[in-house]
């Protein structure tokens, strides 16, 4: 079976600076799979050449077993893979639902409307204020339009760049209850997070990023269990 | 008091022309942060495009009926400048997408000059200012006010309505449409509107292609209005336009218009009653730009600036 | 001109502009074609290098052998000067053909020698490629078509075809294995005689290239509209034999002996300038327009602290030019002045300095607050509302459309500096004594550049260029370094506004429009922002140009336009591009990464990206 994406030998550099060295790893179908590390190992990065927002020096990213490292961000998400990058990046000038309608902007079928009816459903604060604009809503409410905005795309593949970003506890456990949600609903999800407990109690596999390479990898679990996981993330010794 | 309402009267039709332009100065600079210089070049060849479509291409027996030609012309005049603003985008701009800031800006300068150039060599007699046809919509009405006699032309009219009808159309448009939300959410967050799946440079040549089109129209409007164009328009319209995109706010639909009507009526305000008359009018209107710029650089109701590298 | 009605149907014409547009498409598409083909093929193929240049020394000697269309000079209308040149001189050849013998000469050499040939190769190839395309191009274009190189009724002219296949051979030879070999290094350890001698012996070199460019094809204009092929043509070789003396390391080396003498070099340099009258571009006309050409490149190397270590580009820089003019103008007694006052004229120049730079930090002081783009329309506004000021005779300082006439010529010594000087024996043209001042007027302007450059105020410059917050972070009062560079700028336009002043008679407003901004800009960008040396060579690139191609005056704009627009596309950096510079134009190093990536995002609800300037 080829796994939906799978990610070979991926080295990206800024000019001279290479952010990603060697990373590799592969997402199953229906599967959770995190990304975990140290700030600046790369992981954003990462995502962002997934989506096509960057280009790879070298390795191989592929699609159900078909390479989409030279497609455009456009193309890519009509294949199916969502991205909801770092830091929300919601369109603050715009109304919630324009936000969503910009997530189904390459949909051309009928659902739309549905779909955003479900996102309003997922997350009844988003449908109460669906005419004000995105950038006066509290930093959780903004992360719930994110992930409802690319939810909009039907994606099969959605990647989340630190959904727990500056939220507070809480409401952390609320955006992770609703990923599990979403894969119980059968999107694949590919999440990046530096809260490495939250995200590898939720993962079917996890990988660790260290300086631009993948050094661990394994069930959610067992990284969970692993001692030199502990002691580098989860700030025990 | 009617020389007072005459100089408002011309005014909002200056104004109704500058509005025109600065629409496609707001929108490009809106879009990636550059100040299309060359775009008051685009409406001065909008101008000869269409005095060329009605001398070269209408056939003489439609060239009387003003409802035949007209159209034509603003049809020639607005693919003609739609076609080089897209070409210049495409060949000049979107090499420079991410180079260094002074880089487009300085491109910008130099397609400006060539385009001037190709005019005045190209177009047979434009050394000099080219007469446009008078022979129709050339009515005018006067009507008395208090002291005197007040004219305002047929031309004058469609100006000021062309401008209005475009802007609402316009505005509309962008802010009801799927291509309008994605030219927004280009101009707030270019990345970010890639992983929604909008294509950036069908968006950017989209823009460009609006902006084009407005200034072709503008181009047939002053020739209609004024009876002649001139490659010189392009340079003094273009800065006029620019001022007013500033004065607005830069970004702005709204803006756009409504500085331009300012401008406009500072221009022939400031000709009439301050000292220096017409020989200083230019200057009121650059003065204003600097202070604008210095102490407002975001206009009436522009967002601050992005940042770009 | 023609009139409209001789002009066909406006359809057939509109037709020929998409044809004659769909030919050059088609060349375009053909030359990329050919290029993204042949270079992957090359570059896995390293041994094919000594073949390939072998090949192309070879085909450019015959093509220099061989019959080319050309022209004797002042004798007659076009087709009849339009004669082939056929093989009957062979060991007496001119001209472009015996730059083209040379080249061939030199790329078979290089191949045998232990020299890095490749680089030496594609040197030469590109200065065939231009004097092909000039001696192809000029003949087709001003004679009327293809039938042009044909010219002598059946013989046809291969010898410039012939060039050009040689060109494009010895490009592909250097592409050969897809890397350039290093650039040698010269041990500029040598002693300090032997290092004099080189310098004296380069500069004086380079002094007989200038005068031999100068005069190349003689002067332009309507009895001589050769001047302008024969100008390129050379222009093409010497960049061809400079680029194959750099690829060996020869200009690096001298380059770095004159870094280690540079006041030895400085002295031999203002020397050997004031030689160029002695030499055969000793002529009243190249004397006048080595003066212009020292008027621009002053100014322009004024507005190079604006724009090239300050990073803040002024469109309206020209107004400093002419304000400088109206004040020397004011005091020198001319008949129209409005101040009665005549004062000598180095106390006048100093005056008109100071007002310039006084003019100069009013038009920086919004530097404050408005940034980048917005800063480049301030400036515009300025240079506008100077040229109407100017125009309206304003204070009735300017003479406005009248203009200030008869300023009366500098003169020292009883020696008015418009006539000609006689030393001992030697009659020297007219115009020379003003190609003197202009000489120590540039080698000052540079002497202030170089110095301020260098010193904590040039380094704070360059910090905001790169980037403004980082350097007021770092403790640089930004503000006051932004105006003192719009200060001292303008203080030597002024200077060289009192000069042009009394050398061309008459100050108008005209002379300082919008578009001598641009040239101003033009040669700044040229010659390499931030660079002294590319200033000049900018500037007087774009005043000898137009002097050689006169019959082509009414494209100027247009090709300055075009000059823009190309170098910002393929050469940002400049001719002559400033050692230390980074990045304000030169995008280096980023293999494809948009530069927006580098931003650090700050992210907090609402509207993440307003920043406040």
């Amino acid at each position: 079976m080829t796994a939906l994406l799978e990610v070979r030998n991926l080295s990206v550099a800024y000019g001279a600076i290479e952010a990603v060295r060697d990373v590799s790893f592969s997402v199953g179908e229906g599967q959770i799979v995190s990304l975990i590390g140290s700030n600046g190992a790369g992981k954003t990065t990462t995502l962002r050449t997934i989506s096509g927002l960057l280009r790879p020096k070298s390795g191989q990213i592929l699609l159900e077993g078909k390479p989409i490292d030279a497609l455009a961000a456009h193309t890519i998400l009509e294949r199916g893979v969502a991205h909801c990058p770092e830091g929300r990046r919601l369109f603050g000038r715009m109304t919630v639902e324009e936000n969503l309608q910009l997530g189904a902007y390459v949909r051309k079928d009928s659902g739309v409307a549905a779909d955003m009816q479900r996102v309003y459903e997922l997350f009844p604060v988003l449908g109460q204020r669906k005419t004000q604009k995105a950038g006066l809503f509290s930093g959780g409410e903004q992360q719930m339009l994110a992930i409802g905005r690319a939810m909009m795309s039907r994606p099969r593949l959605l990647m989340l760049d630190e959904p727990s970003m500056g939220l507070s506890p809480i409401m952390t456990q609320r955006i992770f209850d609703t990923i599990k949600d979403l894969q119980a609903q059968g999107t694949t999800i590919l999440l990046v997070e530096q809260n490495a407990l939250a995200a590898l109690a939720l993962s079917d596999r996890g990988y660790v990023v260290d300086l631009g390479r993948t050094t661990l990898e394994g069930p959610g679990h067992d990284l969970l269990a692993d001692e030199r996981v502990r002691a580098a993330y989860l700030g025990e010794g | 008091m009617a020389t007072l309402l005459q100089q408002l009267i011309n005014g909002l039709v200056l104004g109704g022309l500058i509005a025109l332009i600065a629409l496609g100065y707001t929108m490009v600079y809106g879009i990636i942060q550059l100040i299309n210089f060359a775009h008051g070049e685009v409406f001065m060849v909008g101008g000869f495009a269409s005095l060329a479509t009605y001398r070269y291409f209408l056939p003489p027996s439609w060239r009387s009926d003003w409802w035949l030609a007209l159209p034509l012309m603003a049809i020639g005049g607005a693919v003609v400048a739609v076609v080089l603003a897209v070409v210049m985008e495409r060949f000049a701009y979107r090499p420079l997408r991410n180079a260094p800031r002074l880089a487009p800006l300085i491109t910008a300068l130099g397609v400006s000059v060539i385009l001037k150039e190709v005019v005045r060599l190209g177009y047979p007699g434009a050394t000099a200012p080219v007469p446009f046809p008078r022979a129709f919509v050339d009515q005018q009405y006067r009507f008395e006010f208090f002291d005197g006699t007040v004219s305002i032309g047929s031309t004058a009219i469609l100006m000021i309505v062309v401008s209005i009808i475009g802007a609402i159309v316009l505005q509309t448009y962008i802010s009801r449409s799927r291509m309008g939300r994605a030219m927004r959410a280009t101009a707030q967050d270019p990345d970010t509107a890639r992983l929604m799946g909008v294509n950036p440079n069908r968006t950017i040549v989209l823009t460009f292609t609006i902006g084009g089109a407005l200034a072709g129209l503008a181009g047939v409007l002053y020739g209609i209005h004024i009876t002649n164009v001139d490659t010189e328009v392009g340079f003094l319209y273009g800065i006029f336009a620019f001022t007013a995109a500033v004065l607005g706010g830069v970004g702005s639909i709204k803006g756009a218009v409504i500085g331009g009507f300012a401008i406009g009526l500072i221009k022939t305000l400031s000709g009439q009653y301050f000292p220096g008359g017409t020989q200083y009018d230019l200057v009121w209107i650059f003065v204003l730009l600097i202070v604008v710029l210095v102490f407002r650089p975001q206009g009436l109701f522009g967002e601050p600036e992005r940042v770009r590298a | 001109m023609k009139e409209w009605n001789e002009y066909p149907d406006g359809w057939v014409w509109l037709g020929q502009i998409l044809l004659v547009g769909a030919g050059i498409a088609a060349v375009v598409l053909l030359v990329r074609l050919l290029w993204r083909v042949a270079t992957p093929y090359l570059a896995e193929r390293p041994a094919l290098d000594r073949p390939l240049g072998i090949a192309g020394g070879v085909v450019a000697i015959i093509g220099a052998l061989l019959p080319w269309v050309t022209f004797v000079l002042n004798d007659g209308p076009y087709p009849d000067k339009a004669t082939l040149q056929f093989f009957d001189s062979p060991w007496a050849l001119s001209g472009f053909r015996l730059h083209t013998l040379i080249i061939g000469v030199l790329a078979i050499a290089v191949v045998f020698l232990p020299l890095p040939r490749r680089r030496v190769l594609r040197a030469l190839g590109w200065g065939s490629i231009g004097i092909a395309l000039v001696n192809i191009l000029f003949p087709i274009i001003d004679g009327g078509g293809f039938g042009a190189i044909t010219s002598d009724g059946e013989s046809f002219a291969f010898g410039g075809i012939a060039t050009l296949i040689a060109a494009v051979l010895l490009v592909f030879a250097a592409k050969a294995g897809g890397v350039l070999e290093p650039i040698p290094h010269w041990k500029s350890a040598v002693p300090t005689l032997v290092a004099y001698a080189v310098l004296v012996v380069s500069f004086v070199v380079l002094l007989l290239v200038v005068a031999m460019l100068l005069n190349s094809g003689g002067q332009g204009g309507v009895g001589n509209p050769y001047a302008g092929p024969i100008f390129l043509s050379l222009l093409a070789f010497l960049a061809g034999v400079l680029g194959a003396l750099h690829a060996i390391g020869l200009t690096t080396w001298i380059s770095a002996l004159s870094d280690k003498h540079k006041w030895f070099s400085v002295i031999v340099l203002l020397v050997v300038a004031l030689a160029l009258p002695f030499t055969e571009a000793g002529t009243d006309y190249w004397m006048t327009t080595a003066a212009n050409i020292g008027v621009y490149a002053a100014t322009a190397i004024g507005l190079n602290i604006v724009v090239g270590l300050a990073g803040l580009l002024d469109l309206g820089y020209v107004a400093f030019l002419g304000i400088g003019a109206f004040v020397a103008a004011n005091f020198s007694g001319a008949a129209a002045a409005a101040v009665g006052i005549e004062l000598p004229f180095v106390v006048a120049a100093l005056i008109a300095a100071v007002v310039a730079g006084i003019f100069g930090a009013v038009v920086g002081s919004p530097t404050l607050r408005v940034r980048g783009d917005y800063l480049a329309i301030v400036t515009l506004a300025f240079g506008e509302i100077f040229k109407k000021a100017a125009q309206n005779n304003i204070g009735g300082l300017t003479g406005g459309a009248n203009a200030i006439p008869n300023v009366p010529p500098v003169s020292a010594f009883g020696q008015p500096f418009d006539q000609p000087l006689t030393i001992g024996s030697v009659e020297l043209p007219s115009g020379v004594l003003y190609y003197v001042l202009i000489i120590v007027l540039v080698a000052l302007v540079m002497v202030v550049f170089a110095n301020l450059k260098n010193a904590r105020i040039g380094r704070a410059w360059i910090a905001i260029r790169e980037d403004e917050d980082a350097a007021r972070a770092m403790g640089i009062k930004t503000g006051q370094a932004k105006i003192l560079a719009f200060l001292i700028g303008a203080m030597l336009a002024g200077l060289a506004g009192a000069v042009f002043a009394h050398k061309t008679s008459t100050v108008a407003y005209d002379s300082f429009q919008f578009i001598e901004s641009v040239t101003l800009l033009a040669a700044v960008i040229l010659g390499g922002m931030g660079s002294i040396p590319g200033a000049v060579l900018g500037a007087a690139l774009l005043l000898v140009l137009p002097e050689k191609l006169r019959e082509f005056a009414d494209y100027r704009l247009m090709l300055f336009g075009l000059a823009l627009v190309l170098i910002m596309r393929f050469r940002p950096q400049g001719l002559v591009p400033d050692r230390h510079r980074r990045a304000e134009l030169a995008n280096e190093g980023a293999e494809g990464v948009p530069i927006e990536e580098l931003n650090v995002h700050d992210d907090t609800p609402g509207d993440s990206k307003a920043v406040t300037r």
